[in-house]
């Protein structure tokens, strides 16, 4: 059986959490994966208060077990969201997009535990200065909003300057990889890719089938020219997004402007032609529609073989 | 040496920027410095000057940061 600070920390028998995924991670996803004994997470995106607090009661209304928000700090309707987690004394604030530091009073006189998303050594240190109980340590394999660095340098550099327990990110979707990230210095793993194949996932049939079908190679990065790179599958529209990203006779609100709603049509309508398709690196090893609880006890199944078997290379 | 020698040389030193380069009004786009690096340069300025800094939207220039440290020394 394994165990870490982090199932303690966060009252939780596996140490995982369900990525914070906007337009996908509901209140359904989050209470699947928090009764299947993981860290269900519902995301706050972009969506207005009376919204997160309906997914915060019915999160509650399916499941014992404690569970998150992810908060988006880009968002306008952070300062309103941010007010609500701390009135529902939800257990776990995750963060994403930004420093949360604004907050993280707020939510910690609130008796929240907070775990924002880092992409920085410093700013996994001002988030610990601050009071988060722990850190995750996102890669750039991730999908949705990414850093430069890659989960295999972020996790034991971060590892390295914090003293809370760290819960990798990034290209993590099966044992070998979890055991990978507790041989980085990880406490606990967060997935994305992984759950939102789920089926208690309600995102569009579309959306999966093209997580399903996704090949290794098959995600590209766009955004940069906007200063906010993203990981999508590649489709029509986010080849042309970035075909126009190096297009000076497009200005950068026509190229903002050409995103929005990208998400949504993708999530919601299943627009496979004009929809901006999230997804992480690790698709490509994702075959398979399963249970959140199914997807849980496998991964961590394969990672306790894994570990028990040591390393084969040691003689 | 005044808070803003002392700003430039930490800049210059973590970002290998040119001295000559920065002003009071440069914003951290102006030279060419992300939101994660800025959050590492506030860092590095606390260490420096043995101060903690709130980190603000407001402070989007060299000379933002300048008045926060006096400030908050």
């Amino acid at each position: 059986m394994i165990k870490t600070p982090v199932c303690d920390l966060l009252d939780i028998r596996y140490p995982v959490l369900q990525g914070g995924m906007a337009w996908i991670a509901d209140a359904e996803l989050a209470a699947a994966v928090s009764n299947a004994g993981g860290l269900g997470i519902i995301s706050a995106m972009n969506a207005g208060g009376d919204w997160v607090r309906e997914q915060i009661r019915k999160a509650k209304s399916l499941t014992e077990k404690p569970f998150g928000v992810n908060i988006m700090l880009a968002s306008p309707h952070v300062e309103e969201v941010a007010q609500i987690v701390a009135e529902e004394k939800v257990a776990v604030v995750t963060t994403g997009a930004g420093n949360p530091s604004k907050y993280m009073k707020l939510w910690l006189d609130a008796g929240i535990k907070v775990v924002p998303v880092v992409a920085s050594t410093a700013m996994a240190k001002l988030v610990v200065r601050n009071g988060a109980s722990a850190v995750i340590a996102e890669g750039g394999e991730s999908g949705g909003h990414v850093g430069e660095l890659t989960t295999m340098v972020l996790v034991p550099q971060v590892c390295d300057v914090v003293d809370v327990p760290v819960i990798a990110a990034g290209g993590i979707a099966d044992g070998r990889g979890v055991a990978a990230a507790f041989y980085l210095g990880a406490a606990g793993v967060q997935m994305g890719t992984a759950f939102l194949v789920a089926k208690e996932c309600n995102v569009h049939q579309n959306y999966k089938d093209k997580v399903l079908k996704a090949k290794d190679i098959d995600t590209m990065t766009t955004g940069r020219r906007l200063g906010h790179p993203v990981r999508v599958l590649k489709n029509p529209f986010s080849r042309e997004y970035g075909q126009k990203e190096y297009d000076s006779s497009i200005s950068d609100a026509q190229l903002d402007q050409m995103g929005a709603g990208a998400l949504r049509r993708a999530a919601v309508e299943g627009d496979v032609q004009r929809g901006s398709f999230m997804c992480g690196q690790i698709a490509g090893m994702i075959h398979e529609e399963r249970s959140a609880a199914e997807i849980i006890t496998s991964i961590m199944t394969q990672t306790e073989q894994i570990l028990a078997g040591g390393c084969p290379w040691l003689k | 040496m005044s808070t803003l020698d002392k700003v430039v040389e930490i800049l210059v030193e973590a970002k290998d920027l040119e001295a000559d380069k920065i002003t009071e009004a440069s914003t951290w786009d102006d030279l060419g410095l992300d939101s994660l690096d800025t959050v590492e340069l506030v860092m590095n300025m606390e260490d420096a000057f043995g101060i903690s800094l709130e980190m603000t939207e407001d402070m989007k220039t060299v000379g933002d940061v300048v008045k926060a440290i006096d400030a908050a020394k």
